[in-house]
């Protein structure tokens, strides 16, 4: 069984993205390529089966240092929402976006995440 | 922000260009067009959190624009900024494929018709609900995380203006 923690996150040019033991994604940098999904979809895609599979409860979703981003980028975090509320409820976990209230789109967009799932989406 | 902290020097109260560039429909210079434009709001309007909405719209209506243009010699970008010292004008003029010009009335149709925070929210909801990428959550951030009111003027030769406004 695949661990969240032996995932290899993509390697890009604006965003670092790292996983820290035992639950935590953290980004830090922008995204704003034309196409994120295509860099970054099947990793998040991996990280929530292997979240699935090692029946966390919860991930930490660090965005904290994600200064800016365009919308394809947000759309990426919303599947990701989706995904998770989808779901059996023995499998369903905790998105928490550990955030910063002076990073702008941060306090509107984690807003409009949780409105989607208020089940799933806390916003630290 | 205040009226009194625009730099008079620097604005044209009658609400004429600050800002106006022409180029080539290309993703290349999007990110050096948003972050010469937050610098420049920056600069003239001593207000950081108006800069950052207008990197977020700045960033916003250039992908869209530059991602359905039409290809070729004819398909050129206008970009500006306006200000006549109460309010914040971004304009982006391009020549859209024809199937887009109709999903873009329809979206700003759509937009307008809601209260900006609804218009977002709604607009997350069918991004969860679609498999379609072009989700189109950028015109809705534009009107609620930049505080802007959208409209669009079509002009000749199947050009369209998307303008932004917005107090200061």
């Amino acid at each position: 069984m695949i661990q969240l923690v032996d995932l290899s996150p993509p390697d890009l040019p604006d965003v670092h993205i790292a996983i820290e033991a035992p639950d935590t994604v953290k980004f830090t940098g922008t995204i704003t390529s034309r196409d994120p999904a295509a860099d970054l979809a099947p990793f998040l895609k991996r990280v929530h089966s292997a979240v699935v599979a090692e029946g966390l409860r919860r991930v930490n979703v660090d965005v904290s240092g994600l200064t800016f981003v365009n919308s394809s980028a947000i759309r990426l975090f919303v599947d990701w929402t989706t995904w998770t509320k989808q779901e059996p409820d023995a499998t369903r976990y905790q998105l928490r976006f550990v955030s910063n209230h002076l990073v702008t789109w941060q306090k509107t967009t984690l807003m409009a995440l949780k409105s989607l799932a208020p089940n799933v989406v806390t916003v630290a | 922000m205040t009226e009194a902290k625009v730099k008079d020097s620097l604005v044209d109260r009658e609400g004429g260009p600050l800002v106006r560039m022409r180029f080539r429909p290309a993703w290349a210079y999007i990110e050096g067009i948003r972050e010469f434009g937050r610098f420049f709001c920056e600069t003239t309007f001593e207000e950081p959190e108006l800069a950052e909405r207008a990197r977020l719209i700045i960033q916003e209506a250039l992908e869209n624009a530059v991602k359905y243009s039409i290809p070729g010699p004819r398909s050129e970008l206008e970009f500006s900024i306006s200000s006549d010292g109460k309010d914040l004008e971004i304009s982006v003029c391009s020549t859209p494929a024809p199937e887009h010009l109709d999903m873009l009335r329809r979206e700003l149709a759509t937009l307008n018709a809601s209260a900006p925070e609804a218009a977002y929210l709604a607009a997350f909801e069918r991004a969860s609900e679609s498999n379609d990428a072009r989700a189109r959550l950028g015109l809705a951030r534009i009107r609620y995380e930049g505080a802007m009111n959208l409209s669009l003027t079509e002009e000749n030769g199947g050009r369209v203006r998307v303008t932004a406004r917005g107090a200061l």
